[in-house]
C-alpha cells in the first residue's frame, strides 16, 4: 500500500502546487477576479466576437445636454439623448480656428456630417458608432474588424507595415500586443471623417491609438489618443466600455445604407413618372 | 583521400537536398496544373480547420459563358446605342505577368456553357440596362456601390479582385476588396435566420466536408442581381429572387490554388440550377485596396443628369 500512498501525496502535493501557482498569478490591473477574459491558442487575449458601444458618444463625444432632434415631425422619437463627456478632461484641444470650424460643422450638421450620407466612418468613430462591429482575429496573425454601418471593414496587420500608400478613410492599422492590450495604430486618413455627430473634426495628418483591453470576458475598455498637429494644440485621449453583444445567435446583419440615401443625393435627378411616391416631407430644422 | 572522400560525400549530400528541395518547391504548381495533389493536405487552425488563410486572387481570361452569336455583348456592357459610354466587353487584361488561365468558359454546367436564364429575367436585364439614365434602381447594385453580391462578388473582373481570407475559432471569414464587404461566415453549425430576414448577400452558413469548406447561402432580399460586372456578359444584371440558393465548396488543393465552384439556383430566374467554377489563386504580394465606391460615385449622377438634360432637349425641340 505504500505506493498507494507514495501516489495520493504526488497527485495532492501536484493539485496544491498548481492551485497556488494560480492564486499566485497576478491579475491584470482591473479586470474582475474569477472573470477572465479567454484566450486564444497562441495566449493572447480572445477578442473575437460581436461588441458594441452603449452611450450616446456618436452623437457628441463632450458633455452634452438632452436636445431636440432634426426632423420636426420625429418629435421625441429622432431627439437627441443627454450624455457625459469620453473626452478626458472634458476638453478638446483645438487650436482657435479650428474651433471656430467645429461650431460651424455644428451649426451645419445636417449638410456637413458625412454620415448623412451613408459615407465610410472612420476611425474611432466606426467603434462606437450605434451599429454592432465583429471582431475576427486570427492565430498568430491579422484581425479583421467588420462594421455592420456601412459594410465597412478594417485588417489590422500585426508587427510591422510600409507606409501607407494613399490616405483613405478608414486608414491603415497596424496591430501589436502590450501585454493583455490590443494596440492598433492608425495613419493614412484623409481630412473627410469626422468623430461624431456634433462636428468633431480632423486633418489628413491624423493619427489614432486605440488601445483594447478585455477586463472580462463581456467587457473591453476602449482607449484611443488622438494626435493631429494641423487641428489640436496637443494629442488627447477618449475613453469608452465596449460590450459584448449576448446571444447564441448574434450576428452582424446588413446596415448598406447607399440605398437610404440615393433620394437624398441623387433624387433631383430622377426622371420623374408621375406615379412617384413622395419622400419624406418632413421639414428639417437644426440645431 | 579519406578527406576528399568525406567531402564528396558531403557535396553529394547537399546536392541531393537541394535537387529534393527544388523538386519538392515544385510539386504544388506541378499538382495545382493537374488540379489536385494526392499527398497534399492543408495544415489546420487551433480550432481544427483546414488553414486557407492568405490573400487571394482570380484574374482570368476564361470568359464566364460559351459565347453564342446571338449575343450582344454592348448591350450587356452598358452601351446599348454605340455611343461607347458603357464599360466595354469587359475581357480580362492583365499587365502584371500574371499567367492567365484561358479556359472554355467558367460556367461548366450545364455543358453548353450557357446560364439557363428565363427570358422574363433577360428582358428585365435589358430594360435596366437600357434605362439607366432614368433611375439609379436601373443601376447594377455594384455600379450604386452597395454590394457585388454573393456569389456574384467573386466573379472574375478587370482589377480589385483581391480577396483575404481569415479564420478564427469558429468562424471563417472572406474580406473583398471591392465594396470593402467583410463576409463573415460562422462554421459553428447554426441554422439560418429566419425566413422575415432578408439580406443583399443572403446569409452564409459553413461546415467542413473534409478539407472542402461547403458555403450555403438563402435568405437572398430580391433587389440584388446575380452578377453585377460587364465580364459577366448576359449573366451581368440578371434579377435574384428570394428564392435564390447557393451552394458554394472552397477546397485548397495546393499551397497556392483554392478550386472554388457555387452551385447557383433561383426557379424564378433560371430554367435549371447550373455551376460556375474557377480557381483562387494565392498571391499574398497583392495589396488590397480601399474601395471608397459611393464616396467618390459620379458615375450615377452624371448619368442621371444626362438623362435629364436629354429630357429637356427633347422638350423644347417638342414645344418648337
Amino acid at each position: 500500500m505504500n505506493w498507494l500512498k507514495g501516489a495520493a501525496i504526488v497527485v495532492v502535493s501536484g493539485i496544491l502546487a498548481l492551485a497556488i501557482s494560480q492564486m499566485m498569478r497576478q491579475p491584470v490591473e482591473g479586470q474582475v477576479p474569477g472573470m477572465k477574459p479567454p484566450r486564444m491558442a497562441d495566449g493572447k487575449p480572445n477578442l473575437n466576437g460581436i461588441w458594441q458601444a452603449m452611450g450616446t458618444a456618436h452623437w457628441d463625444l463632450q458633455d452634452h445636454n438632452a436636445r431636440s432632434g432634426p426632423v420636426l415631425e420625429l418629435g421625441a422619437i429622432a431627439a437627441v439623448p443627454a450624455g457625459l463627456s469620453v473626452v478626458e478632461g472634458n476638453e478638446i484641444p483645438y487650436q482657435p480656428w479650428a474651433a471656430a470650424k467645429k461650431k460651424e460643422n455644428y451649426e451645419n450638421w445636417l449638410t456637413r456630417d458625412p454620415e448623412v450620407k451613408c459615407y465610410l466612418p472612420g476611425i474611432p468613430r466606426a467603434t462606437y458608432m450605434p451599429y454592432p462591429f465583429q471582431i475576427v482575429q486570427t492565430h498568430n496573425n491579422d484581425i479583421l474588424m467588420a462594421y455592420e454601418y456601412a459594410s465597412a471593414s478594417r485588417i489590422i496587420k500585426m508587427g510591422k507595415t510600409e507606409p501607407p500608400p494613399v490616405d483613405t478613410w478608414m486608414g491603415q492599422s497596424a496591430g501589436r500586443w502590450d501585454g493583455d492590450t490590443l494596440v492598433v495604430d492608425t495613419i493614412g486618413f484623409n481630412d473627410q471623417t469626422w468623430f461624431d455627430r456634433a462636428g468633431n473634426f480632423h486633418s489628413d495628418a491624423l493619427h489614432v491609438i486605440e488601445r483594447f483591453t478585455p477586463k472580462t470576458p463581456d467587457l473591453v475598455d476602449y482607449e484611443v489618443t488622438i494626435e493631429d498637429p494641423k487641428v489640436f494644440t496637443r494629442p488627447w485621449k477618449i475613453q469608452m466600455p465596449l460590450y459584448r453583444r449576448q446571444g447564441q445567435n448574434a450576428q452582424l446583419l446588413e446596415f448598406k445604407c447607399v440605398e437610404f440615401v440615393e433620394e437624398l443625393m441623387y433624387g433631383h435627378l430622377r426622371k420623374k413618372t408621375g406615379d412617384d411616391k413622395p419622400f419624406a416631407a418632413a421639414r428639417m430644422r437644426w440645431p | 583521400m579519406r578527406i576528399r572522400g568525406l567531402l564528396s560525400l558531403v557535396i553529394a549530400t547537399i546536392m541531393i537536398s537541394a535537387y529534393v528541395l527544388v523538386v519538392r518547391q515544385n510539386q504544388p504548381t506541378a499538382a495545382s496544373a493537374a488540379g489536385r495533389s494526392a499527398d497534399w493536405a492543408p495544415s489546420r487552425t487551433p480550432d481544427g480547420q483546414p488553414d486557407i488563410q492568405g490573400i487571394w486572387t482570380n484574374y482570368t481570361n476564361t470568359p464566364f459563358e460559351v459565347f453564342d452569336e446571338k449575343d450582344n455583348p454592348a448591350l450587356y456592357s452598358g452601351d446599348p446605342d454605340g455611343t461607347g459610354r458603357g464599360t466595354g466587353p469587359g475581357f480580362l487584361n492583365d499587365s502584371l505577368g500574371r499567367n492567365l488561365t484561358k479556359g472554355r468558359s467558367l460556367v461548366v454546367d450545364p455543358p453548353s456553357g450557357r446560364v439557363p436564364i428565363m427570358p422574363w429575367a433577360e428582358e428585365k436585364r435589358n430594360y435596366r440596362l437600357a434605362h439607366i439614365q432614368d433611375d439609379w434602381v436601373n443601376f447594377t447594385p455594384w455600379e450604386r456601390c452597395i454590394t457585388r453580391g454573393v456569389p456574384g462578388g467573386i466573379f472574375p473582373t478587370g482589377y480589385g479582385s483581391g480577396y483575404q481570407i481569415l479564420q478564427g475559432p469558429g468562424y471563417v471569414a472572406i474580406v473583398y476588396e471591392m465594396i470593402h464587404e467583410a463576409r463573415i461566415i460562422p462554421v459553428d453549425g447554426r441554422t439560418h435566420v429566419g425566413s422575415g430576414i432578408r439580406l443583399w448577400n443572403g446569409d452564409s452558413r459553413g461546415r467542413w466536408e473534409g478539407n472542402t469548406l461547403v458555403v450555403d447561402i438563402t435568405n437572398y432580399n430580391a433587389k440584388g442581381n446575380l452578377a453585377t460586372n460587364a465580364a459577366s456578359q448576359r449573366v451581368r444584371s440578371v434579377p435574384q429572387s428570394e428564392d435564390l440558393h447557393v451552394v458554394e465548396r472552397f477546397t485548397r488543393v495546393d499551397e497556392h490554388t483554392i478550386n472554388y465552384d457555387a452551385v447557383i439556383e433561383d426557379p424564378k430566374v433560371f430554367t435549371a440550377p447550373w455551376k460556375v467554377a474557377m480557381n483562387l489563386n494565392l498571391e499574398q504580394e497583392y495589396k488590397l485596396f480601399e474601395y471608397a465606391c459611393h464616396e467618390g460615385n459620379h458615375a450615377v449622377p452624371n448619368t442621371l443628369s444626362a438623362g435629364r438634360t436629354k429630357d429637356r432637349a427633347a422638350a423644347r425641340a417638342g414645344s418648337q
